[in-house]
């Protein structure tokens, strides 16, 4: 049972006309270049939301062992938390109470946090995942379209190459094969032209009102949250801070503070 | 001393008063000349031994009472010769008034050396100034564009010497401004007062100058070791004032030294020199008294700087070094304190406790924690937002340039990005971490000393309770009771200074947060309003978001189905005769719903197990096997029965509209196999016999190897008789060739054309 190699040649014919194939070329190029960009906005997306309250999977208030310090909303909270637990509480009533309202303002804005980067998660997170989840099969149409393509050029090409031949019995009979076989193939690949042809723009187009609430979504929240911030440690501030200060007199202020201590003989000053 | 013994002083009162400034001032100049020249002798002789510089002034007097005793001298020689013959009379009144005399003399010898003890002291002062002067614009700035490079450190030697001469300059210029001449008596008031008035400035300026000389020393000392740079050095210092014999740097820095402790000496010699009754007499000892108290505090100051310089840095040494350092004083010291400390731990002798130092010490480990964690705590918090800010969020193209919502992201997230975190966190360093980082840099001196302070008391315990003490032990005993003062002192200062920072620096954090909230606020806000969804209550805004963010979710699940199914699909290829025959039996018996098509060729591994090629149809009538295992379904395939594994099944779905139209459309459609390698022709489709347009031919030369086979030629027309062997295999049919020879030849080296398609009909061998 033995077969004769044949080498594959390209088809003579033009057999995907060159408008449908840049035309398929550009709606694959968008695709890509939308699909790199999903994933990096949600590469980016999801380590900033790291950065700002820790991993998400973990949620830092159910376990026992506190995993602090993993974000900024973390590293926040533990300076309060830290100053809280520290004996100089003890000694200091005045000091105790601006700890506790430091760490009660610490907690409430990461409670804030946590509720805002939930419902990032939930709108634009997920959905941002979810939509880069589709390239995959995506790809995977246009390579099985590839795939196709080679075998129509490659049955086209036997199909012309007998067609060149001398009509002898045997050409003729394999001919019929080859032409036999090349119409199944043909129509499986103008199927799958045509139908990416046609799916391709549509999707590339529901991104718009894909991620669109998405978007939306993203500011409102941040509005929701810096609003509430704003209140926050609007209320510590007149708290525990001295009112209206520019940079410059605290900079001045601590720069006599240090002053003073490096006046002393106990502190070495270099 | 002596003088009041000359007795032969004229009356010539007005006469030195008047002239007074010629001879006095000359005087006062010669006096300050030659006393520049004794100075600078002492100075020389002060460079050997700094301490002993009070020796030298006490000369000082002397010279000026020279100058005055060749003045009564020359007087007495005319009193003499005047003497007349009555000499009993006279005596009397002579004695009178010579003791009038003497007594007018006396205190005109009196006022006058005052008044040069004045002279003196405001001379040398302005002396000592210009010196001061000299040696830190003139010789400085030659010493730094003359030696290439500076020599190191050069700043460093005139690090509080401008305060000094601030102080000293103001005395001077205190004393000008009252434009009194020093023989008046009001002169002397004015001199206390300036005194008095500038004492706590001189203290403080003098103090940090005397704590910083061994410095200065130090560095002379470096210079001197490179001959050439020190040659260098010292030929600058002549150039520049070749008036004084200065050889040295030292010779210039160590006169504040010396002229703090000359104060004591030069207000004492007026006051001796001063009546009692002298209105500003007792302004006088005041001022003396603050001069002495004013150098004994700066003494103890810069003890206690010693002290503390000596034992608040942390030595940085290495093991070789500490070896080197061992020897039997080391050692013994360390093993009393050692011992000490066991026979305290043991209870075997009370532990000096002082609770008062005791509450600081507890109180600033306290606050050492606190600070050191907030620093670890701020740092953590500022690598985060650094992370926060290193994620380019803005930076994304997602083509949607229409929209609002998108963009209004991209320009916030712009803004964020670019000024308002980098401001923030700019801020933050700042006024956060740098007072921090400041303040833990603090903490070192404080608890080594307080380390260093419980050795001592250790030490100091083993002695504490002897009742004479040798001198080293009197140096430990000294060494402890100053610490301790020193950290009793300071100490609550230090602690309260700083935990005041790190309130301050808490109030900023909460400050800096506000702020940036509001930032934040405003900005997102404004963008906010410009969204499609702006006027929706927030309640409602989220339901819309959610349920638009679901309703894409959904439309894109229902998407990528249609991908898969249709574009993923196993190559939807027409289907073989036989194929579509079993297709036909399995709906017929199972349903539409049951087929599934094998994915790739399976061998059955275990009991039961069907052995299926690829593309083959079944049916499925159970979607797991009898133990219950859902990955391996009982299927029909077309007869047999058996398992096969569900992850190489796929749903089969028939497609909806009609295969494609063949040439021949009551033909089924691939009489000959889809896949190459196969021909199996259907044994119940219309054979080639009733529609005589289809021809089956050879597709190959086939040479028979034994008789139950047949050769044929390429192209040579066959008829079929079986389409299989014996035992049903298609991989072999029986036919009758060109000369009626039947036997079995392979099935796919045959193949099935159309008559009409110009193959040379056989005219033999129609069918």
């Amino acid at each position: 049972m033995s077969w004769i190699p044949f080498k594959i040649g390209q088809p003579k014919k033009q057999i995907v006309s060159k408008t449908v194939e840049r035309d398929f070329e550009r709606e694959y190029d968008k695709l890509q270049k939308l699909e790199d960009q999903t994933k990096k906005l949600h590469k980016d997306m999801k380590k900033s939301t790291e950065a700002d309250l820790g991993p998400i999977s973990t949620n830092c208030y159910q376990t026992k062992n506190w995993t602090y310090s993993a974000s900024m909303s973390k590293a926040a909270v533990k300076i309060s938390a830290d100053l809280l637990s520290n004996p100089l509480c003890e000694q200091d009533q005045a000091f105790l109470d601006s700890m506790t309202a430091l760490d009660t303002a610490m907690r409430r804005m990461d409670a804030f946090n946590q509720e805002k980067v939930n419902q990032i998660q939930k709108t634009v997170v997920d959905p941002l995942k979810k939509y880069s989840s589709v390239f995959p099969s995506l790809n995977m149409a246009v390579k099985r379209r590839e795939q196709t393509l080679q075998d129509y050029k490659r049955l086209q090409a036997k199909v012309e190459k007998y067609e060149e031949k001398e009509k002898t019995g045997p050409v003729m009979v394999k001919l019929h094969q080859a032409k036999e076989e090349l119409r199944p193939v043909k129509d499986d690949f103008e199927a799958k032209n045509k139908q990416l042809l046609d799916e391709m723009p549509k999707f590339y187009q529901s991104r718009i009102d894909y991620f669109q609430p998405s978007f939306e979504a993203l500011i409102r929240a941040q509005v929701v949250y810096f609003t509430e911030m704003y209140k926050i440690f609007s209320e510590l501030t007149d708290q525990i801070d001295q009112a209206g200060l520019t940079d410059e007199q605290r900079e001045r202020e601590t720069e006599a503070k240090l002053t003073e201590l490096r006046a002393l003989s106990i502190v070495a000053d270099d | 001393m002596e003088v009041p013994r000359r007795l032969s002083f004229p009356l010539v009162l007005p006469k030195p008063a008047s002239s007074a400034r010629s001879p006095l001032g000359a005087a006062g100049q010669t006096a300050g000349s030659s006393k520049d020249q004794t100075g600078g002798e002492k100075f020389i002789s002060e460079e050997k031994t700094p301490e002993s510089g009070v020796i030298v002034v006490v000369e000082a007097p002397p010279e000026d009472g020279k100058a005055a005793r060749r003045f009564s001298s020359q007087d007495s020689f005319s009193e003499e010769s005047s003497l007349s013959e009555e000499r009993l009379e006279e005596e009397a009144r002579e004695t009178q008034r010579r003791a009038e005399e003497e007594e007018a003399a006396a205190k005109e010898r009196a006022a006058q050396r005052q008044q040069l003890a004045i002279q003196e002291l405001v001379e040398s002062e302005r002396s000592y100034l210009r010196l001061l002067q000299l040696s830190t614009v003139t010789i400085r700035s030659n010493l730094q564009q003359q030696l290439q490079p500076p020599p190191a450190g050069l700043d460093s030697m005139f690090l509080h010497i401008e305060e000094v001469i601030d102080v000293s300059s103001r005395l001077l210029s205190l004393l000008d401004q009252k434009q009194l001449q020093s023989g008046e008596p009001d002169f002397l008031q004015s001199l206390c007062d300036s005194f008095l008035s500038l004492s706590s400035e001189m203290e403080a300026a003098y103090k940090e100058y005397l704590a910083h000389y061994n410095h200065v020393t130090e560095v002379e000392k470096s210079y001197k070791q490179k001959e050439v740079l020190w040659n260098e050095v010292v030929r600058v210092i002549k150039a520049a004032a070749p008036d004084v014999n200065a050889t040295s740097l030292s010779f210039f820095l160590v006169m504040p030294v010396q002229r703090i402790a000359r104060y004591p000496l030069l207000l004492q010699t007026i006051q001796k020199h001063t009546d009692a009754s002298h209105p500003a007499y007792a302004l006088l000892e005041q001022t003396a008294h603050t001069s002495v108290a004013l150098n004994c505090r700066i003494n103890e100051y810069k003890r206690f700087r010693e002290v503390a310089d000596k034992y608040r840095k942390t030595e940085m040494l290495t093991i070789k070094d500490k070896i080197v350092r061992l020897n039997t004083h080391s050692i013994a010291k360390k093993t009393a304190r050692l011992g000490q400390q066991i026979k305290h731990e043991a209870g075997l002798k009370p532990k000096l406790v002082d609770e008062e130092f005791d509450a600081l010490e507890g109180f600033f480990y306290v606050l050492e924690n606190g600070i050191l964690e907030l620093l670890e705590n701020v740092e953590m918090y500022l690598q985060h937002l650094q992370g926060f800010l290193s994620c380019r969020t803005e930076d994304f193209d997602l083509d949607m340039d229409g929209e609002k919502a998108p963009i209004c992201y991209k320009e916030i997230t712009t803004a964020l990005r670019q000024w308002i975190l980098p401001m923030f966190e700019k801020r933050m360093r700042k006024l956060i971490h740098q007072p921090l980082c400041a303040l833990r840099d603090l903490l070192v001196g404080p608890r080594n000393l307080i380390r260093k302070r419980l050795d001592k008391l250790l030490d100091y315990e083993v002695i504490e309770g002897k009742p004479n003490l040798s001198y080293e032990e009197q140096a430990v005993a000294n060494t402890y009771r100053t610490l301790n003062t020193l950290l009793l002192t300071e100490l609550p200062q230090f602690n309260g200074l700083a935990l005041q920072m790190m309130w301050s620096t808490l109030g900023t954090f909460s400050c800096l947060h506000r702020d940036l909230a509001a930032d934040m606020e405003q900005l997102f806000h404004s963008f906010a309003q410009q969204l499609p969804h702006s006027s929706l209550s927030p309640g409602a805004f989220w339901e819309w978001a959610e349920s638009s963010v679901l309703e894409g979710a959904r439309r894109l699940q229902h998407l990528c189905r249609m991908v898969e199914d249709k574009l993923n699909a196993p190559d939807a290829q027409p289907l073989s005769p036989s194929s579509q025959r079993r297709l036909k039996q399995l709906t017929d018996k199972h349903g539409s719903g049951k087929i599934f098509q094998v994915m790739s060729t399976v061998v059955g591994t275990r009991d039961l197990d069907l052995n299926l090629t690829k593309g083959e149809l079944v049916a499925v009538i159970s979607e797991a096997d009898s133990r219950g295992d859902r990955r391996r379904w009982l299927v029909d395939a077309g007869g047999k029965r058996g398992y096969a594994a569900a992850s190489k099944l796929i749903r089969y779905h028939q497609p909806t509209d009609d295969p494609p139209p063949s040439p021949h459309p009551n033909l089924t459609e691939d009489v000959t196999a889809r896949r190459r390698h196969s021909y199996s022709p259907a044994g119940n489709a219309p054979l080639p016999m009733s529609q005589p347009c289809f021809q089956v031919v050879g597709a190959y030369d086939f040479t028979a190897r034994s008789k139950h086979e047949v050769s044929f030629r390429a192209g040579e027309p066959v008829r079929i008789l079986e389409p299989h062997d014996k035992r049903g295999s298609p991989e072999w049919s029986l036919v009758e060739v060109r000369g009626g020879q039947r036997g079995y030849v392979p099935s796919n080296y045959l193949a099935i054309m159309p008559v009409g398609a110009g193959l040379p009909p056989n005219p033999g061998f129609f069918l």
